[in-house]
């Protein structure tokens, strides 16, 4: 299954996983996010793991964009986590005073299809 | 290092030559009137190299330390080619690194710099009272010892150049292996990092420890990195934000840190200052953080039967 957009998204049971390997330009992010969110809708899906480890730069706006598809799938009720940012990216961010608030992070992809379940679990275990 | 090394650092090119000439006015008329006093320099020069050694021979700690690390039949064999060198008509290129390949050896055995200006001293000397024998008509003796003593400072500053760029290279190196020690993150458990800070934190210091810290972060793969501050001596807000900064850093690669050796001066410093650290784990002890920090990874410290001192590993068996 694969988003109309350059970016691939793979369904994986009830978890979308979206690999980011172009360079994100504002209006491929823009489409992204639309997808991303018309995917849940259609799908269901209650895991989102968003991987950037494509990503070499990421601006104030794509990194804004990554953190509001977050909080909104999140909304939606998709447990979401962006996984694999490198180091660069994660420092700049950081200097430009940019928290990526309400999303959580994971290393690699495995660990985020294990958070998710994780979180998934605990919100099962916690509704009864 | 080679001297290439030297030519590139001094920027030693043709205009800085030209430059450099023409601050120490040395002029064409110069330069030939030193090659025309070639068969002066060829009758006297076993005369003036043997006044310089007798100045470096009749001083103790000079004479230790030509003798200590040169042999003197290859330093006067230098001296010959340099003192030759000064009577060339030349000051290009070649010659220029023809003075740094002196500087650089001297640089390189060790020889300070106060040897260098007292013995270019004496060659002046030397080479004035010569002069003074074989040029019968003063205001000649005069002009050459100008040409002399413009082209002795024009090597003079090529070697105070060479020996001032061979220290700033050590300095940088040494710099280097500083701010490689300054961040040691060690492996304490799979996917559990270390960085114990010593000393003082400064901004430099606090931006190389966040790329270093992510670095290993992803290099490792780990979960937890437990940065410990009991060595540290001032934690100012300065340092908590740079801290805060490489905790929110680390959430973003998707790993979590943990701060620990927290004392009560440092606390007290944290609240009175109104600093916000709540996005960060903290424990006073560096037991307590590895707990948590294993806690993270899904391990637990646990006690189990003690086994009386003394046992070797391999008859050791569960109960």
């Amino acid at each position: 299954m694969s988003a109309h957009g350059p970016i691939p998204v793979l369904r994986i049971g009830s978890t979308l996983l979206a690999s980011i390997q172009v360079e994100l330009r504002d209006t491929i992010a823009d489409a992204f996010q639309e997808d991303i969110l018309k995917m849940i809708a259609k799908t269901g899906a209650t895991g989102l793991v968003i991987d950037i480890t494509g990503l070499e730069v990421v601006d104030s706006y794509v990194a804004r964009v990554l953190g509001d598809t977050g909080r909104m799938a999140t909304l939606m009720g998709t447990e979401t986590v962006v996984v694999g940012m490198r180091p660069v990216v994660a420092a700049t961010l950081v200097r430009m005073g940019f928290r990526m608030e309400g999303v959580l992070t994971a290393l690699n992809v495995e660990d985020g299809l294990a958070l998710v379940s994780d979180l998934l679990v605990r919100r099962h275990s916690g509704g009864h | 290092m080679p001297l290439h090394y030297f030519m590139e650092k001094l920027n030693l090119d043709e205009a800085e030559l030209q430059s450099r000439r023409n601050f120490f006015e040395i002029t064409d008329d110069d330069l030939n009137r030193l090659a025309g006093l070639r068969g002066f320099a060829e009758k006297y020069i076993d005369d003036i190299i043997d006044d310089l050694y007798q100045l470096i021979l009749g001083h103790p700690e000079a004479k230790q330390q030509f003798t200590e690390h040169v042999t003197l039949v290859r330093v006067k064999r230098a001296q010959r080619d340099y003192f030759l060198g000064l009577f060339s008509g030349r000051c290009d290129l070649a010659y220029v690194e023809d003075r740094l390949r002196i500087g650089v050896a001297h640089e390189r055995v060790g020889i300070p710099p106060k040897w260098y200006l007292g013995a270019y001293a004496r060659y002046l000397r030397s080479i004035f009272s010569r002069l003074l024998i074989a040029l019968p008509e003063p205001a000649q003796a005069h002009a050459a010892y100008q040409s002399v003593e413009k082209l002795v400072a024009f090597d003079t500053a090529l070697a105070m150049d060479t020996y001032i760029a061979a220290q700033l290279d050590a300095l940088a190196r040494h710099q280097a292996a500083i701010r490689e020690l300054s961040t040691p993150v060690i492996r304490l458990y799979q996917r559990v990092l270390l960085l114990p800070l010593i000393g003082t934190m400064d901004t430099h210091r606090a931006d190389q420890l966040m790329e270093t810290v992510l670095l290993k972060v992803v290099d490792e793969q780990a979960h937890v990195i437990i940065i410990d501050i009991a060595g540290v001596l001032v934690v100012d807000t300065k340092v908590a934000d740079h801290l805060l900064k490489t905790t929110e850093a680390v959430r973003l690669l998707g790993a979590q840190t943990i701060l620990s050796g927290i004392s009560p001066t440092i606390a007290k410093t944290i609240v009175n200052l109104g600093m916000n650290i709540s996005a960060m784990h903290t424990r006073s002890r560096l037991a307590d953080a590895l707990e948590l920090a294993f806690e993270i990874v899904g391990k637990r410290v646990t006690s189990i039967a003690k086994k009386p001192a003394g046992t070797p590993p391999e008859t050791a068996q569960d109960s």
